[in-house]
């Protein structure tokens, strides 16, 4: 059986092995309270027979014993017992007592039965002088057991009753000082739990024991690292909804251009542009998406062995009327497959920006050329353009979402670059940005080449 | 009637400028937000539509020095931050009126028509001049109840008359108010604007007067001059 409770397993903990303590403790008293009462019971027996045989003497040349009343009334304690005794010459002549019973001679005390009864005899061996050959006499003393017992369980019960009171009063303090120490922890879980908390504020536990202060302050940061990837969230939201805004005016003046257009030419002109807009529109939200989609934690992570040769080769090919559209010497240069791991859509994705922004910078009769590459252990894809390039100082920037270089005239989104490192970092690579040899832009990507 | 759109998306801004020259406006565009004080100094608008995204010079910041330089021009502003305290600061920095993206041509060209009726201290939309009238929302001319036929010149030439009739009103503005910057303003042709306009106007009772070194008057006869 397996207990949730904390407050139930530190009792049992402490309550069970301390229970088995007393067990053995009370074992070890019970022989302790035996070895008493036979040592009180042997004291008496010795002291009664001494009584006895100190009355035996010579009465006019005839040994004579009277017994005492005081050597048996000794053993009258409550207990109903029954005291047997015998005085023995040396020739073994019953002088007075009961016959029969048994006799203990060299050895201190016996338990022996006689008439139906368990006895604890001692024999006590006197001389009497002028007996002759009767001396010395043996006077032996049995008594039952019940005042025996009676001791025994008396001197055992007060150590029960004491090591109980321990085990319950240690329990109580364990259950106490529970309450206590979990006191921080239930105050924890009032204050996540409280309905005032609707912001991701850090909770502050007074009193919190340096055991839980290192809960309290990885649930705090946790929190935090929750809230700041919410601002995140609704930045990119409120920048989407930002950038999304324009076109869509863009589109709508466009429509409105084209309906109130009579001149044939210029309505198919406006209609063509609003194609096109509607176009650059639709290729934003799926950045936008993919933007999404590369954040982390939206999205399961997923380990595709892909070949980055293969993938350039395809996202080449459905570029390549747009290139030849525009007089642009598009270009693959590799020396075989490069396999990495990684998400294979993010990745394709990721050479389709990369070959996207490439086309949209380079002017008409440009170069852009991917080169692929498998070096130390690393794949290395770079994008080589003939367009403007970025300024050293602008470098770091263009990674940021919806970043647009100062002055930038064309159409681009300015979330390419971002779905760019977006996508590198998660697949463990990083993407530097450098010059061309012809004065154009050089994107090289190095991710972990896939091994095998 | 001559606009200044300061947009920097080109792709909005010449589409925008094309809508409105549709509606016979004489539309100035630039993109940037150190180019707006010029361009006022240059050409004489009578409204201006900012959008407040700007390289450079935002565009809160062009409307503050605009307002704090005295320029009372409409300023209707365009924004793709459509949040309530962007509004706010817009109207609070002396925005006349806030337009947030997306949004139709119509409802932009209605509030263009507002501020320019406030501008002129007009609340009707129609101006008349005898039995000219002018009718500032189909932004048509028309004489008798008859639609004038009008090129986009010679529109402006009327509508910039109109609005100022019975004041005399110089060569100068008039050449200010009917040229955009891509066009090479020859005053020379003024006069040859004004004088298809007044044919266009013959048999009516509404003449344009031309006042020697002075300029034009638009009146009609039961004017007194």
């Amino acid at each position: 059986m397996r207990i949730n409770s904390l407050r139930l397993q530190l009792l049992a903990w402490v309550v069970l092995p301390l229970a088995g303590l007393a067990t053995v403790n009370l074992w070890t008293s019970h022989g302790n309270a035996l070895a008493t009462a036979d040592l009180i019971t042997d004291r008496m027996l010795v002291g009664s027979a001494r009584m006895i045989a100190e009355q035996v003497a010579m009465t006019d040349g005839v040994i004579n014993a009277t017994v005492p009343p005081a050597a048996l009334e000794m053993f009258d304690t409550g207990d109903r017992d029954r005291v047997y005794y015998g005085v023995e010459t040396a020739g073994g002549r019953l002088l007075t007592g009961y016959p029969g019973l048994p006799g203990t001679p060299g050895r201190p005390s016996m338990e022996a039965t006689y008439r139906d009864q368990t006895l604890r005899l001692l024999t006590f061996t006197h001389a009497v002088v002028g007996a002759g050959k009767d001396s010395p006499i043996s006077v032996t003393v049995g008594v039952t057991l019940f005042g025996h017992d009676a001791m025994v369980r008396h001197l055992w019960f007060s150590a029960f009753t004491q090591q109980l009171a321990l085990v319950a009063i240690a329990g109580v303090f364990v259950l106490l000082g529970l309450r206590r120490g979990l006191a921080p922890l239930i105050r924890l879980r009032d204050a996540v739990r409280s309905p005032e908390r609707s912001e991701l504020d850090p909770v502050e536990i007074a009193g919190a024991q340096s055991e839980i202060r290192p809960l309290v302050d990885a649930l705090n940061a946790y929190m935090e690292r929750v809230r700041a990837q919410m601002a995140a969230q609704r930045r990119f939201i409120a920048n989407a909804a930002h950038q999304l805004r324009t076109p869509l005016a863009l589109l709508s003046t466009q429509a409105s251009y084209a309906l109130r257009e009579t001149a044939v030419d210029a309505r198919r002109e406006a209609l063509v542009a609003l194609q096109a807009s509607s176009a650059r529109l639709a290729r934003l939200a799926e950045q936008l998406l993919t933007l999404s989609r590369a954040e982390p934690g939206s999205r399961r992570p997923r380990a595709d062995r892909i070949d980055l040769t293969q993938a350039a080769r395809q996202v080449l090919e459905t570029h390549a009327p747009r290139a030849v559209g525009r007089n642009i010497d598009l270009g693959l240069d590799e020396t075989g497959a490069v396999p990495v791991i990684g998400d294979g859509t993010m990745l394709r994705e990721m050479i389709v920006n990369l070959v996207d922004n490439a086309l949209r910078y380079t002017p008409a009769g440009g170069t852009v050329t991917v080169r692929l590459a498998a070096t130390d252990g690393e794949a290395v894809l770079t994008v080589t353009d003939d367009g403007p390039g970025i300024p050293v100082d602008e470098r770091d920037h263009v990674f940021e979402r919806f970043y647009r270089l100062a002055g930038a005239t064309d159409e681009g989104s300015g979330l390419g670059l971002a779905i760019v490192r977006e996508v590198v970092e998660n697949a463990g690579g990083r993407v530097t940005l450098g010059d061309g040899a012809a004065g154009g832009l050089v994107v090289e990507v190095r991710l972990p080449l896939a091994g095998g | 009637m001559r606009l200044l759109l300061v947009e920097d998306n080109r792709e909005l801004a010449d589409w925008l400028g094309k809508t409105l020259r549709q509606a016979n406006y004489v539309v100035d565009i630039v993109h940037d937000g150190e180019d707006v004080e010029h361009a006022l100094a240059v050409g004489d608008h009578a409204l201006v539509i900012l959008d407040l995204a700007l390289p450079r010079m935002g565009g809160l910041e062009v409307l503050r020095m605009l307002r704090a330089r005295g320029n009372r021009v409409p300023v209707i502003v365009l924004t793709a931050n459509a949040s309530l305290d962007g509004r706010v600061k817009g109207l609070n920095e002396g925005a006349d009126d806030y337009l947030a993206k997306p949004f139709q041509i119509e409802e932009l060209e209605a509030r263009i028509r507002a501020q320019l009726r406030r501008a002129n201290d007009r609340t009707a939309p129609v101006v008349a001049c005898g039995d000219l009238v002018f009718d500032t929302n189909t932004r048509l001319f028309s004489l008798s109840g008859e639609t004038l036929s009008l090129t986009p010149r010679e529109h402006a030439v009327l509508e910039q008359l109109m609005i100022k009739a019975g004041r005399t009103v110089s060569k100068a503005a008039l050449s200010a108010a009917i040229y955009d910057f891509d066009t090479y303003a020859d005053p020379s042709a003024i006069e040859i604007y004004v004088h298809r306009v007044r044919k266009k106007l013959e048999g009516s009772r509404v003449q344009i007067a031309t006042l020697r070194g002075l300029g034009y008057l638009l009146r009609h006869d039961d004017l007194v001059p």
